[in-house]
């Protein structure tokens, strides 16, 4: 026979399959959306089997009618949480969809607490028992579910203050935050040798800290600058603007140090306004560098001279299709500083056309390094 | 009992006190109940007894032997002769790929798992491992990981990237077919079977030793099988995090290894080799495990320098984790690298050197008793030495710029590869058969699988070395008269005489086959102790009972068993005998401990494996499998968590204290 | 005596083991003694790629390398084996009482660890100063790009004028070289990685994408060193050949101005002159020959990025030049000119190969069956329906469907490519 707990899920079960085909028929088949409603009535299903299979987890008992003289269990807060996800379900179905989400959430963990309190309620008339039954059956989601929400948390506080500080100020704070950890870690480490009051009363702080600035960073939001450049896409190549001044979008916070070093083929300098070039395995400085068609190569930039500059790579031009003008092709680095560098990376298709060979300039500076692609 | 207490134990009851009620708490504490052990094949499928777990994992291994080995015969059937047109290019290098995939990661780390299941506990005078269900979901997770290498061949084509798979060649777009995914899952699934049992070990090791075995009184089977793995726990992790890059590359379009988006091809190679080479050790040590129990019993006295032989394998096991990139000598690292990598390959001789000294001297004044089993640990000493001293020349870089991806370098791996680690778990076979299955293997058949299988690896492998260094590269599926030379001796020649060697060491494999149907037929049963044996594992009935030890030994000297035998004649100085095994066996028998606890059996294993094989097809056939996986996955996982970990009553068969104990029916 | 076997199996396991252990140790001296023979008959061949004899300076510091660690692994070998068969032999159970239990003697163990690591130390100070000569490079004369691709070589070589290079030379399949000029290849790949290996000449170095490897190669004397791609790379990794061909310095240079000499179309009416035609109808998609004109007079640039997915396909000009094609795995030259060329003595080579192929030379049946069907003589993805993964683009040369008359035709012009 159907239990009442396993019937509770086997309707869930029921009633999320029906969504999920009145989603595909309405909506989009191969949407995620039919996947998760799919998902719902497995997990529906599955737990609906197990409620089933243990016969609500019903315990072998002597005597059923000694349960009506057994003194009433502690009152429970789950219904209430249960009611307060309903509403949050209704609120989110008004407003923002993370409400809903959350809503949601709280209705799944609510209702399973709900469910399991009650089965342990009946477990016996020990409540000591019914406690240990209820921890037994239920602290094998409870934990990793807690622990899952909490570092959730902890995670989506910190990256919301790293992208409202500025770069330098955030190498700051994670290094406070870090030394923070590591002494609340040692406090709580060394419970035995300090008052439980002063670990708790650290932990609380530290908790209050982070949520209240986690929240006033969120609510502050992201740098400037990357808001600007997500909006505007401004490191798409056709935006850049490969003159000898600073870019508005393109320079700025320009990438000053490269991390590889091994596998460019060429490194172009510019000292003291004139350009040169060396190549990996030539002893000499070169006047060309040689890439071989189709082949994605890497040339190094490196400002040795006072002012800024950036390397430009000139691959002759082009007549545009539709509009008939003629472009030039190239691309550029961002400027860089004294002693810095950049690296491009091209790919070319085609060798040089007659009359339009390709070269690396750097404006500003004199002297060009010519480009061959066989 | 104060009310605010609460004890419970097997099979107690609260009692009915103040109205409270009767509950039993190993019926109702747990979501499910545990499988009742049964007979037939529902006991080998919820089993987590070890060696059951160890006869599986051999058997299944066993078959991947010789699934490697077909593809290595028609590798070789396709290179007898020029321009072979056995195999077309595709079909070849899928087969030259999942030939060493096989052989490394479905027989060889199997074989050892299965004799280090089945042995280890019982060489440190243990009842089982330190966690049983994980056991049974190491062996689950490596069957379900290589069917689903396997089933590569039947769903549209098998890996064909080789076995170390380089990137950019194993990317999506180098790689159309899903052959690299299947080789991917079955690894990733296999891997996780290996890191669990190597966990399981290590703290077994660690804990269960019977009261008296320090850890420099453990045999040295043991010892290596400890060494392996802690190199299994700090290498796989890399393979892993190697493998999910390339997943995702493949699967989810990540560029990981994708040069134009700024990729560097060598990471690959580093997080691989950074795994493979300490995987070389893991492959060879329990074979050097294996005969050094097997040389000293059948040279009746004790190994030679232990201590040295424990710390040899050990430091080969850590310096191991610093020469990965000789594996790396023609890609580009520069000079200084080179050399440092050079170097320390050469350090990494001289332990292997000590051991090969060390067995021979173990034999040197010894009364030695050629075996089936002794030849095949003999012939490990010598072939090993052999494919070692290869070695030593490409530890030398620029001599490696030569030799690296020729048949020289194949020539090596299979000589301390089959030539050690597989003549060491065919000695292993000859020695501990008797143990296991209560029968020994027929020693005349023995020494025809010994003779063929030595005749037949120096035919096939031995060329291999002349090949390599006549300029025959390796990964080919051909090779033209072109490149072969003139002369007598030429590619030619030495291709045919290899391909028939590899013939003639098959008919060697199958002369073991045909030896083991014919000992499992034989109904003549092995005596208790057939070699005069040293270790623990021998005060057992054949086969051990299934709580192993009627009595947990006590121990005190290395070689425990032996010298409970044997005792020094203090006038002569000779070994004089005390006791027989049997006599000894008897005595635990009668002294038998009262109320032995068994783990029980469980479903969960099993199905966990099932939903990571689901969990893996999904990533390759689509989203929505993947998510039944996962459930599958996360049912189990909480199915074990529920279980009770206390099995019912009727669940295991405590010695009855008449002295009368009920045995398992042997197995073959 | 062992105690649990019964009496009669165990002298029945005696004899058998007496047997065995008398023609064990036969076994086992006659093991030794073939091992001799065929390290010896070894030597006995000329394989292209033998990599025991040099034919440069690079390739002779790896194998003086050699000539120390080969025969001090065969010497430490030959003794460890000979005292185990000695030990085999003379500690064979011939019912001996259970010997003493030693455990071992340290000093012994510490000796036998100090005698390998000295060995050891010695070998590893001549591989330090090895590796170190061989990683030299500023001494470097000449260089040529080497760029890997699936599954052909492409050279190209910039412009040097010391070494009388005035324009940058492309060519693929046979790697010319002068002879004693310290040549340093610079390596690189368009997609997997690759590996260069003219065993004659010097060790191997990967050509992996995204990087420049550096390998040097110096030949003492003419000749065609052969070699093969060896890292595995692919389907047609088998496929993927190539020679470094050295020339006198005189010869060189001849070879030099042959390549640097402009396109010369052939003449009009021709059977040649319609085979640029069909060139310029189908090969110039992904084939480029330097200097070739379109019918309206523009320069006919080769488009294979648009057509290959590693957007290359090797450069036919000066084809006839060369002696192998499609990866250096088909003759240019028929058995007997190639032979000819081949097999010829260091002072005739130069002369030799500088004839390039001619038409009563050409190995008509291979070209032909190549422009036929591509794919047919060499596995490659090329299957029109099945390039989903690389987008639509080849990897390898397609079938083109040609008929045999403009297979005539392309013969012949390809002739012309001098």
């Amino acid at each position: 026979m159907i239990t009442p707990g396993s019937k509770y899920f086997f309707g869930l079960t029921g009633l999320s399959l029906i969504a999920a085909i009145l989603y595909m028929v309405l909506v989009n088949p191969s949407d995620l959306g039919a996947v998760a409603l799919f998902g719902l009535a497995s997990c529906g299903a599955v737990i609906g089997a197990m409620a089933l299979f243990t016969r609500d987890g019903d315990v072998y008992t002597d005597e059923e009618a000694v349960a009506a003289n057994a003194v009433a269990g502690p009152p429970s807060f789950w219904p209430i949480v249960f009611a307060l996800g309903g509403a949050i379900v209704l609120t989110g179905l008004a407003t923002v969809s993370a409400v809903f989400i959350l809503g949601v959430a709280v209705l799944i963990g609510g209702g399973i607490e709900w469910a399991i309190h009650n089965w342990a309620d009946g477990a016996s008339s020990d409540h000591e028992f019914n406690k240990f039954a209820r921890a037994r059956a239920i602290s094998a989601l409870e934990y990793p579910g807690l622990a899952a929400v909490g570092l959730g948390i902890i995670a989506f506080l910190f990256s919301r203050v790293f992208l409202a500080l500025s770069k330098d100020a955030g190498t700051i704070f994670f290094m406070v935050a870090a030394a923070a950890i590591f002494v609340v870690g040692i406090l709580i480490a060394s419970k035995g040798f300090m008052k439980g009051a002063v670990t708790v009363v650290v932990a609380v702080l530290a908790a209050i800290a982070l949520v209240g600035v986690g929240t006033f960073a969120a609510l502050s939001g992201e740098r400037h600058e990357l808001a600007v450049a997500a909006e505007e896409d401004h490191y798409d190549a056709s935006h850049r603007e490969c003159g000898e001044e600073k870019s508005k979008h393109y320079d700025h916070h320009a990438n000053n140090t490269v991390s590889l070093r091994s596998a460019v083929t060429a490194t172009i300098f510019v000292k003291d306004g004139k350009v040169y070039a060396e190549a990996i395995g030539m002893t000499k400085k070169v006047d060309t560098i040689t890439i071989p068609r189709s082949n994605a190569t890497s040339v190094m930039f490196r400002n040795l001279d006072e002012e800024d500059h950036r390397l430009v790579v000139n691959l002759g031009s082009v007549k545009v299709a539709e509009t008939g003008v003629v472009e030039k092709v190239g691309t550029c680095t961002q400027l860089t500083g004294k002693n810095q560098e950049q690296v491009m990376t091209l790919t070319i298709p085609k060798p040089a056309t007659e009359g339009e060979p390709f070269s690396f300039t750097v404006p500003g500076a004199t002297g060009e390094i010519k480009l061959v692609v066989p | 009992m104060s009310t605010n207490e609460l004890t419970l134990t097997p099979g107690n009851a609260l009692d009915v006190a103040k109205g409270k009620l009767v509950v039993a708490p190993t019926q109702s504490l747990g979501a499910v109940r545990r499988p009742v052990n049964t007979t037939g094949w529902r006991e080998w499928l919820f089993t987590v007894d070890h060696k059951k777990l160890g006869i599986m994992y051999g058997t299944v291994a066993f078959v991947f032997f010789i699934v490697g080995g077909v593809e290595a015969l028609f590798i070789r059937l396709q290179l007898a002769l020029p321009d072979g047109r056995i195999l077309s290019a595709d079909k070849y290098n899928q087969m030259f790929t999942m030939h060493a995939t096989t052989m490394i990661f479905l027989f060889a780390m199997p074989m050892a798992a299965a004799f280090a299941n089945y042995f280890l506990p019982l060489q440190i005078g243990a009842r089982d491992v330190a966690f049983p269900r994980l056991n049974a979901l190491s062996f689950w997770l490596f069957l379900t990981g290589g069917l689903i290498l396997n089933a590569s061949w039947f769903l549209g084509g098998a890996a064909d990237g080789g076995w170390f798979m380089y990137a950019p060649n194993s990317g999506p777009v180098f790689s159309p077919s899903n052959g690299v995914d299947f080789w991917i899952l079955g690894l990733q699934i296999a891997g996780i079977a290996s890191l669990i049992g190597s966990i399981n070990l290590i703290v077994t090791v660690l804990n269960m030793r019977a009261p008296g075995m320090t850890l420099m009184k453990m045999p040295v089977f043991t010892w290596m099988i400890l060494v392996v793995q802690f190199l299994l726990v700090f290498s796989l992790p890399v393979i892993t995090v190697a493998l999910v890059l390339l997943m995702f590359q493949r699967s989810y379009g990540a560029t990981f290894f994708d040069v134009s988006q700024g990729a560097d091809p060598l990471l690959w190679q580093h997080l691989f080799w950074i795994f493979g080479h300490p995987e070389v050790y893991v492959l060879i040590l329990p074979a050097f495990g294996i005969i050094s129990e097997v040389l000293p019993t059948f040279s009746r006295k004790p190994l030679f320098g232990y201590p040295f032989v424990v710390f040899s394998g050990a430091s080969i096991g850590l310096v191991g984790f610093g020469v990965w990139a000789h594996h790396m000598f023609a890609s580009g690292l520069g000079p200084v690298s080179v050399a440092v990598f050079s170097m320390a390959t050469m350090a990494i001789a001289i332990p292997t050197g000590v051991k090969i000294f060390n067995w021979i001297l173990t034999m040197w004044g010894g009364k030695i008793w050629y075996s089936a089993a002794m030849k095949f640990a003999i012939g490990l000493v010598i072939l090993f030495t052999i494919g070692g001293l290869s070695g030593v020349t490409h530890a030398v870089a620029p001599s490696d710029t030569q030799q690296t991806d020729t048949y020289y370098i194949v020539a090596h791996f299979h000589y301390v590869l089959f030539g050690g680690m597989v003549f060491g778990l065919f000695s292993g076979f000859y020695y501990w058969w008797p143990k296991v299955f209560g029968k020994m293997l027929n020693e005349k058949l023995g020494s025809w699988n010994f003779w063929f299988m030595v005749i037949g690896m120096n035919m096939a492998f031995g060329p291999m070395h002349i090949l390599g260094l006549q300029g025959q590269p390796r990964r080919m599926y051909v090779w033209t008269e072109a490149r072969g030379g003139e002369g007598l001796f030429n590619f030619g020649f030495w291709n045919m005489v290899s391909s028939i060697g590899s013939f003639i060491l098959a008919i060697g494999v199958l002369f073991f086959i045909i030896n083991v149907i014919k000992t499992t037929r034989n109904p003549e049963r092995a005596p208790l102790d057939p070699w005069d044996a040293r270790t623990l594992e021998w005060i057992t009935t054949s086969p051990p009972k299934v709580h192993n030890f009627d009595r947990i030994p006590v121990v005190h000297h290395l070689d425990e068993f032996f010298h409970r035998k044997y005792e020094e004649d203090e006038a002569t100085h000779t070994m004089k005998q005390v006791a027989t095994g049997e006599e000894l066996v008897r005595a635990e028998e009668a002294a038998a401990d009262a109320d032995i606890h068994m783990p029980g059996p469980s479903y969960w294993p099993l199905l966990l494996s099932i939903g990571m094989g689901v969990l893996g097809m999904g990533v390759i056939y689509g989203t929505p499998i993947m998510v039944v996986g996962g459930l599958i996955v996360l049912f189990s996982s909480y199915g074990w968590v529920l279980e009770p970990s206390v099995p019912d009553a009727i669940d295991f068969d405590t010695p009855s204290t008449d002295g009368h104990t009920k045995e398992i029916t042997p197995v073959g | 005596m062992s105690h649990s076997v019964s009496p009669h199996t165990s002298e029945k396991a005696m004899d058998i083991v007496n047997n065995v252990k008398a023609s064990s140790h036969r076994i086992r001296n006659s093991i030794a003694t073939i091992f001799g023979l065929v390290a010896l008959t070894g030597c006995a061949t000329n394989a292209p790629q033998d990599t025991w004899q040099p034919r440069g300076e690079n390739a002779q510091i790896i194998n003086n390398l050699q000539w120390i660690v080969f025969p001090m692994a065969g010497v430490v070998g030959v003794l460890v084996f000979a005292f185990a068969a000695y030990t085999f032999w003379k500690f064979t159970d011939r019912g001996q009482p259970i010997p003493s239990q030693s455990h071992g003697k340290p000093i012994v163990e510490i000796i036998l660890t100090i005698i390998p690591a000295l060995i050891l130390t010695v070998v590893g100070v001549f591989t330090f100063r090895g590796i170190f000569e061989l990683a030299e490079t500023k001494d470097t004369e000449m260089i040529i790009n080497v760029t890997g691709q699936q599954w052909w070589w492409e050279y190209d070589y910039p412009a040097q004028e010391d070494q009388g290079i005035t324009q940058p030379i492309i060519s693929s399949g046979q790697l010319v070289i002068p002879v004693g000029t310290k040549i340093l290849l610079r390596e690189t790949s368009r997609d997997v990685i690759h590996s260069y290996w003219i065993p004659a000449l010097n060790g191997k170095k990967d050509a992996v994408p995204g990087r420049i490897n550096l390998l040097r190669l110096q030949a003492d004397k003419p000749g065609i060193f052969a070699g093969q791609c060896t890292e595995f790379c692919g389907l047609s990794h088998a496929n993927m050949r190539m020679e470094a061909v050295a020339l006198s310095k005189e010869d060189f240079a001849k070879w030099v101005a042959n390549q640097q000499k402009a396109y010369t179309p052939p003449a009009d009416g021709t059977l040649a002159k319609e085979g640029e035609g069909v060139f310029l109808n189908q090969c110039i998609r992904c084939h480029q020959v330097n200097g070739l004109k379109k019918a309206d007079g523009t320069p006919a640039i080769a488009a294979p990025d648009e057509n290959v997915y590693s957007g290359a396909a090797p450069n036919l000009s000066h084809l006839m030049s060369r002696n192998t094609f499609a990866g250096a795995i088909f003759d240019l030259l028929n058995k007997k000119c190639r032979s000819d060329v081949w097999n010829a003595s260091p002072e005739t080579i130069g002369e030799k190969y500088l004839a390039g192929v001619s038409e009563t030379c050409l190995n008509a049946n291979d070209l032909r069956a190549w422009l036929r069907n591509a794919p047919a003589m060499k596995p490659m993805y090329a299957d029109p329906t099945k390039l989903v993964k690389s987008g639509g683009k080849y990897r390898g040369m397609p079938n083109l469907g040609l008929t045999e008359t403009d297979i005539d035709k392309l013969v012949a012009y390809l002739l012309t490519l001098k």
